[in-house]
């Protein structure tokens, strides 16, 4: 599905992501852990195509295809979606009037839209503005719908447990793993996706296959997501650069 | 992006005074002779044309409709006791005493050689009026086309809004798409009386090498209200307008607000001045620009000279062209200590950030750009009166900036 072939990427000339190497199959959903500062963002942003984040070496491949070179909403058509940590907001747009975009292009179904609007209780926000002043909560679930109505083949979340109260952690679940369901009737056979928190509190409403650890620019370990998290609390970040994750892999 | 030189950059303002405008290159104002005899004649550009400014003769409109096409006039009479819409001569003719109340009573005839030219040649146009407490439901229309390469159009219109009335005056203001230049010069005085609301909504459609003169006073009575709307699809070569509201009367109110595209080779000088010298009356002014590479000027000037007046002028302008100018001036004059003013202004390019995310939902790079602008057009204010027209029009500048980027 996605494979990420010894990546490096500079921002404002400064390389930010040294070597990144990460395959992720058709049916399956990793979490990408890392503190603060160690590139999440900008490798999510990288695959998204934003047009800042310079590829210098290396290849992203989704569904067979070479993808560096395409734009946003090229990627966007050919199945990927995003759910961003800060989305911007943005003045004088409506959510109703992206949506009404979104929609007819995509789908062309009014009733789905109508459903999908009621069934996640989306209608007081459709007036305002896009992100304007909403919590965070809010935010994501904000970013999530707009998702779920694109229907994408691969879901990559950034910090999707960010500022989220409980309350609206369960939603935030809930609504990913709608997104991920592929077939109702065949609830094993899911979407595929990147999930990159550093809390892990989504982990507790989704189950993902594999982690990996990002530091400074590079994957230094993968392995079990509850068994890494839980080395995470335990040590910190730094069990990881011990090289624990050959033995990890050994284990599984 | 192109860097300029310093020989290529001036800290002077770009205002009117240092445009060299040769009117002369334009014919004289038509004589009073009928071009066409029947709106069937129009053709089918002309038809379209009208259409863009948001006219359409064919429907049956109560509230009655204005076509001056050159010098030939047609009324169509509104079906609401109370509205008159009559030629501003004929007018003259049947009430003589209006011309002594209203004609160049809220604008000077010596403010410019453009007024002076209206004084002198005693211009037609509409005279309006809606009796006292007659609320008129739907818009009236008004057109004004002009037919003839290189010619010159002056008219001159007075509204009168008696105690209580209510009317949405539209008025597009364009000529045939395959006419270049011409000089349109158009005096308009509105006497807005007690507690009486007067929605002006100015559209404009212009070729590229027209200059236009808008000369526009309004008078505000007592707990009256002025909101007036301008939208400029296409601008013409030059336009300069500066409307004045007198807001006379106590608890009296006025709303400008402006929205254009301006591009290369067009220069917009679009202002608005409100004078509150009424106890407790109120100004908002609102101006957005999307600018191609022309040079536009938002200028505003509210002035409080009475007390509990209150003020806030908005002036913002995007840039989508490495070339363009934008000058926003918005201005507060405080001549009582109770006066409470704001302001606020605002030029940038589009945040491409945005553009970013929008993209990563779904639109292309087109799509998110239009959509980002009729955002920034939707200026998030009531704009009464405002129908699909209107949002048509906001549309259509939205696509065109899109395209532009």
């Amino acid at each position: 599905m996605l494979t990420i072939d010894n990546l490096h990427v500079d921002v404002e000339n400064k390389e930010v992501l040294k070597g990144i190497n990460l395959n992720i199959p058709d049916n399956e959903v990793h979490t990408l852990f890392g503190p603060n500062g160690s590139g999440k963002s900008v490798l999510i942003s990288t695959l998204m195509g934003y047009p800042e984040y310079k590829i210098t070496q290396g290849e992203i491949i989704f569904n067979n295809q070479k993808i560096n070179d395409l734009s946003i909403d090229e990627r966007v058509k050919l199945g990927l979606g995003v759910s961003e940590q800060r989305p911007p907001t943005i003045k004088g747009v409506k959510l109703k009037n992206l949506i009404e975009l979104l929609v007819p292009g995509i789908l062309g179904d009014e009733v789905f839209k109508r459903n999908m609007i009621d069934h996640y209780d989306m209608s007081k926000f459709l007036e305002r503005n896009i992100n304007d002043g909403l919590s965070g909560g809010e935010m994501k679930k904000s970013e999530l719908f707009l998702v779920l109505i694109t229907k994408p083949e691969f879901l990559i979340l950034d910090e999707p447990d960010s500022g989220v109260d409980p309350e609206h952690m369960i939603m935030i679940g809930s609504m990913i793993n709608e997104t991920l369901l592929k077939e109702r009737c065949e609830p094993m056979v899911r979407n595929s996706g990147l999930i990159a928190t550093h809390s892990a509190a989504i982990l507790n409403y989704i189950h993902t296959d594999k982690a990996h650890v990002l530091l400074d620019g590079k994957i230094h370990c993968s392995g079990n997501p509850a068994i890494m998290m839980d080395q995470i609390r335990k040590n910190g970040y730094s069990y990881c650069i011990k090289c624990q994750n050959n033995l990890m892999e050994d284990q599984l | 992006m192109k860097t300029r030189t310093n020989t290529e950059i001036s800290v002077k303002s770009v205002s009117s005074n240092d445009i060299n405008m040769d009117l002369s290159i334009f014919n004289d104002i038509e004589e009073d002779q009928p071009k066409i005899d029947s709106i069937d004649e129009l053709k089918e550009d002309e038809i379209n044309s009208l259409q863009s400014v948001g006219i359409n003769l064919n429907d049956n409109s109560e509230a009655g409709k204005f076509f001056m096409y050159g010098t030939s006039i047609f009324t169509f009479l509104p079906q609401i006791d109370g509205v008159e819409i009559i030629p501003l001569k004929k007018a003259f003719v049947i009430y003589p005493e209006i011309k002594d109340k209203y004609h160049f009573k809220a604008i000077d005839e010596n403010q410019d050689e453009f007024t002076q030219t209206a004084f002198k040649k005693e211009q037609n146009g509409y005279f309006i009026r809606v009796r006292k407490n007659v609320i008129v439901n739907e818009p009236l229309h008004t057109a004004l086309f002009m037919h003839r390469e290189m010619s010159t159009m002056c008219i001159h219109n007075i509204v009168v809004l008696e105690e209580g009335a209510h009317l949405h005056l539209i008025t597009g203001c364009t000529s045939g798409c395959t006419i270049k230049g011409g000089l349109h010069i158009a005096i308009s005085e509105h006497f807005v009386g007690k507690g009486a609301k007067l929605i002006n909504t100015m559209i404009h459609n212009w070729g590229t090498d027209f200059v236009v003169r808008p000369r526009t006073a309004t008078i505000v009575d007592d707990d009256g209200t002025y909101i007036s709307n301008y939208y400029s699809v296409k601008p013409p070569k030059h336009i300069q307008t500066d409307p004045f509201t007198h807001l006379s009367g106590k608890n009296a109110s006025a709303k400008y607000m402006t929205v254009l595209a301006s591009f290369p080779g067009t220069y917009c000088d679009i202002g608005g001045t409100v004078l509150m010298d009424g106890e407790n009356s109120g100004a908002e002014l609102v101006a957005r620009a999307v600018n191609h590479g022309g040079q536009v000027i938002q200028t505003g000037l509210l002035i409080g000279a009475a007390k509990e007046t209150r003020a806030h002028v908005d002036c913002s302008g995007l840039m989508l062209n490495d070339n363009g100018i934008i000058e926003a001036i918005p201005g507060l004059r405080a001549m009582h200590p109770d006066a409470r003013m704001s302001h606020e202004a605002a030029i940038g390019r589009i945040d491409i950030g945005e553009v970013n995310y929008l993209q990563s939902k779904g639109l292309n790079e087109m799509q998110a750009i239009a959509l980002i602008i009729r955002g920034f057009l939707d200026v998030g204010i009531e704009v009464e009166g405002l129908g699909s027209e209107m949002a048509e029009i906001i549309n259509e500048i939205a696509e065109l900036s899109g395209h532009g980027e």
